[in-house]
């Protein structure tokens, strides 16, 4: 089975799109800061990396910019797991625009935005490798 | 005889200064207007995000139901969602009613409500049941104590404009919900105490809870419009910021105070009322 990794510290916002996933066979992980992210990399193989922008280091980041972990977590994915798909859902599509984030191979949704059935279809697509950003 | 030697304070002196001085008083001032410009686009932005996250949530939720392969324990989980996640939204909404309804009050030095005499222990109840979903999503539990009222109110009502002493309190268990620690214990609980020597003993509703440091620094602002303590940035990213100081607001209309006490993870805030508005 697939196994998809989401960040975000408010699971609740993305519950929606787990729950679909879910029932199209994937198995969704969560971690709700950096610092367990990175752990759950550690030991186990991830399709894609579906992740916030604002949310907490944790433990082993607790002094990085809660503003800004996001940022930090794609980059330490692109150096350590370049080859995973990395998808940013979250609110503040502009400033993802501004970083650059797509000359990183992210690709990005807003949450709510669109239909939901377009985000499945946008993270099952990067979990089988038809990835575009 | 002509003066070679010009008098250093001349009008043409005294003029160039006060041409330099309104030239720095200018920088000053527009250095002042960029950072309150700055300041406020980041508010806006952060409100903007507070609005728009469950809104989000709530709009993929109610697709979700509607997708005929999600089974039906997964809806049923979706419909609770949706009503944290309104709920929320219902409690953000009314803050920002309240923030400009306070303008107004503040202004006119009264309330916009008549005072009324109120069961705060019923009222307490009623706000814990309503957060109680919400912090059931993170093992959390509010406990209000029914002994501690009973003692402290003496069968007796608090007299307050109700929405207003509401949404004050709303804003401490939110507070509690968001930043206390995994399954861990909310507490609110009443008392008559006496907050300075040689001053009147004044009933006090606190909601207390574990998880979130604050520092002595960061308590004389926590009550400041927009102010967010860094532990509290941290641990939950998004916030307006304005809860505490709505809170402290409403407790002043009420001559009364909102006081903060915090020791290592262990916080307590009190709504503060004055004995006499027991009736």
């Amino acid at each position: 089975m697939k196994k998809i990794l989401f960040v975000d510290d408010e699971p609740l916002g993305h519950e929606s799109l787990r729950y679909a996933l879910e029932a199209r066979g994937y198995e969704c992980v969560i971690a709700t800061d950096m610092s367990s992210a990175l752990n759950a990399l550690r030991a186990q193989d991830f399709s894609v990396v579906v992740t916030d922008i604002m949310m907490p280091g944790g433990a082993d980041y607790p002094s990085v910019d809660s503003q800004e972990v996001g940022f930090h977590f794609v980059e330490m994915l692109r150096e350590h797991w370049p080859r995973i798909p990395v998808i940013c859902l979250s609110v503040i599509g502009d400033q993802i625009k501004i970083r650059g984030l797509k000359r990183k191979r992210v690709q990005y949704l807003r949450k709510g935005e669109g239909p939901l059935s377009t985000a499945v279809d946008v993270v099952s697509r990067a979990a089988s490798g038809r990835y575009s950003y | 005889m002509s003066d070679l030697h010009p008098d250093p304070s001349s009008p043409r002196d005294d003029a160039a200064d006060m041409i330099e001085r309104l030239r720095a008083e200018n920088a000053e001032l527009k250095l002042e207007l960029e950072q309150t410009r700055r300041t406020s686009q980041r508010y806006l932005q952060n409100v903007a995000h507070q609005l728009t996250a469950p809104l989000g949530a709530i709009k993929w939720s109610i697709e979700g139901l509607k997708d005929a392969e999600v089974p039906m324990p997964r809806k049923i989980k979706l419909l609770s969602s949706i009503y944290s996640q309104a709920t929320i939204l219902v409690h953000l909404i009314k803050n920002f009613t309240l923030m400009s309804n306070l303008e107004a009050d503040h202004e006119l030095g009264q309330f916009r409500d008549k005072p009324e005499p109120v069961d705060a222990f019923r009222l307490a109840v009623n706000l814990a049941n309503d957060f109680q979903p919400q912090a059931a999503e993170t093992g959390k539990k509010i406990i209000v104590d029914e002994i501690s009222f009973t003692i402290a109110l003496k069968s007796k009502s608090v007299l307050m404009v109700k929405n207003l002493v509401a949404q004050a309190l709303s804003n401490l268990l939110e507070n509690a919900v968001k930043y206390a620690d995994f399954a861990t214990t909310i507490s609110v609980t009443a008392e008559r105490f006496v907050p300075v020597a040689d001053k009147a003993p004044v009933l006090g509703i606190s909601v207390m809870s574990t998880g979130m440091p604050i520092t002595p620094e960061e308590i004389a602002e926590l009550c400041n419009r927009g102010f967010r303590g860094k532990a509290a940035r941290q641990r939950v990213p998004a916030g307006t910021g304005i809860g505490l100081y709505l809170a402290k607001r409403v407790m002043t209309l009420h001559q009364g105070t909102l006081v903060i006490r915090a020791k290592a993870k262990e916080s307590r805030f009190t709504l503060v009322f004055p004995l006499d508005r027991l009736v």
